[in-house]
């Protein structure tokens, strides 16, 4: 085994006084834990985001309040809960980079996460930020749009004060 | 060199990547037994054990820039090797036969030392029976001597957890000894 490890030795050290190896910049490091963190911002947002449009679509669905089961399927955003779906694993996988992830049940933190983004997205539209984005606000026009191809008639929202 | 080997590990880490790159010898001298028993172990095979190791180091250096100097430098080069290792265990999709092939000084006269020999081969026996994920940890507990908390570090599971896997590991084995 000694001889073994004299050799790990001389040539990891040659390798490194050749410069076949290099140590990676601490500016990699840095961006990479930006870039993580922004990911991880950016996942809770979409994915609240598309949460509350899944709510509000879904509350938004005639004039009549009435609800068949065929409107109902045919007329739920399936592209906004896949979206959604895909922002929640996005955020799932950047949580588990973080060393508090395996300090803890790493199962109750994805169970709080998932409940944290759900709820979030249904107190968002119960406030009506989403009615107030339909009708104002620099993406008022993804919003109509959203209603059009979703099938949300525009009428059965309520009228802001 | 006298000067590096007082430091620590954590010290000589912020040696290499600011002032001398040959402080890393240093580092390799310190762990490369330790890392060879511990990668040997997981591989059941000692020149595996050794491209791990290699390898392990090397991956370190590359790095060593996203390595935090507050947390323990021990901890964080046994997880690259156990990442190294898991990766050429899941490359290779073999059975890991444990610590076979590890040497064993001692001075105790001939019998004594068939005895612990004897005892060895029986305790080998029983391990190899235990799956990884419970032989890791009571291996790095009782061989590397590791904490817990160290434990929790280098395979990321909760402490709880650690001490569970080692409760069990300790059933287990003992459910296999006694049956053999």
């Amino acid at each position: 085994m000694s001889h073994e490890l004299e050799n790990i030795k001389d040539s990891v050290m040659s390798k490194i006084h050749e410069d076949k190896i290099k140590m990676k910049p601490k500016l990699y490091f840095i961006l990479g834990s930006i870039l993580t963190f922004l990911g991880l911002v950016g996942s809770i947002v979409m994915s609240t985001f598309l949460f509350s449009l899944i709510r509000f679509s879904v509350r938004a669905h005639g004039p009549m309040g009435e609800y068949k089961l065929n409107e109902l399927i045919s007329n739920f955003p399936w592209w906004t809960s896949l979206f959604a779906i895909l922002f929640l694993a996005l955020g799932i996988w950047l949580i588990h980079k973080y060393e508090f992830s395996y300090k803890r049940n790493y199962l109750h933190i994805i169970i709080v996460f998932i409940l944290a983004i759900i709820i979030a997205g249904w107190i968002i539209d119960t406030v009506g930020v989403n009615d107030k984005l339909s009708r104002r606000g620099p993406i008022q026009g993804m919003m109509r749009g959203y209603m059009k191809n979703g099938g949300v008639q525009i009428n059965s929202l309520p009228r802001l004060p | 060199m006298s000067v590096i080997s007082n430091l620590s590990d954590e010290e000589i880490a912020e040696v290499v990547r600011t002032k001398d790159k040959e402080a890393y010898a240093e580092i390799i001298k310190r762990y490369q037994t330790k890392l060879m028993r511990y990668a040997s172990y997981i591989m059941g095979d000692d020149h595996m054990g050794a491209d791990v190791v290699q390898e392990g180091f090397i991956k370190a250096y590359v790095n060593l820039n996203g390595f935090n100097s507050k947390k323990k430098f021990s901890s964080w080069i046994y997880r690259i090797v156990h990442n190294q290792a898991m990766n050429v265990v899941k490359k290779y999709n073999k059975e890991t036969p444990l610590l076979d092939n590890i040497d064993y000084k001692s001075d105790e006269n001939i019998e004594k030392e068939f005895e612990q020999k004897e005892t060895i081969d029986k305790v080998r026996s029983c391990l190899n029976q235990i799956p990884i994920i419970y032989s890791e940890p009571l291996n790095l507990f009782y061989v590397e001597e590791k904490s817990y908390e160290e434990i929790s570090d280098i395979l990321q599971i909760p402490i709880g957890t650690v001490a569970t896997r080692i409760s069990r590991a300790k059933i287990i084995m003992k459910k296999i000894c006694l049956t053999n």
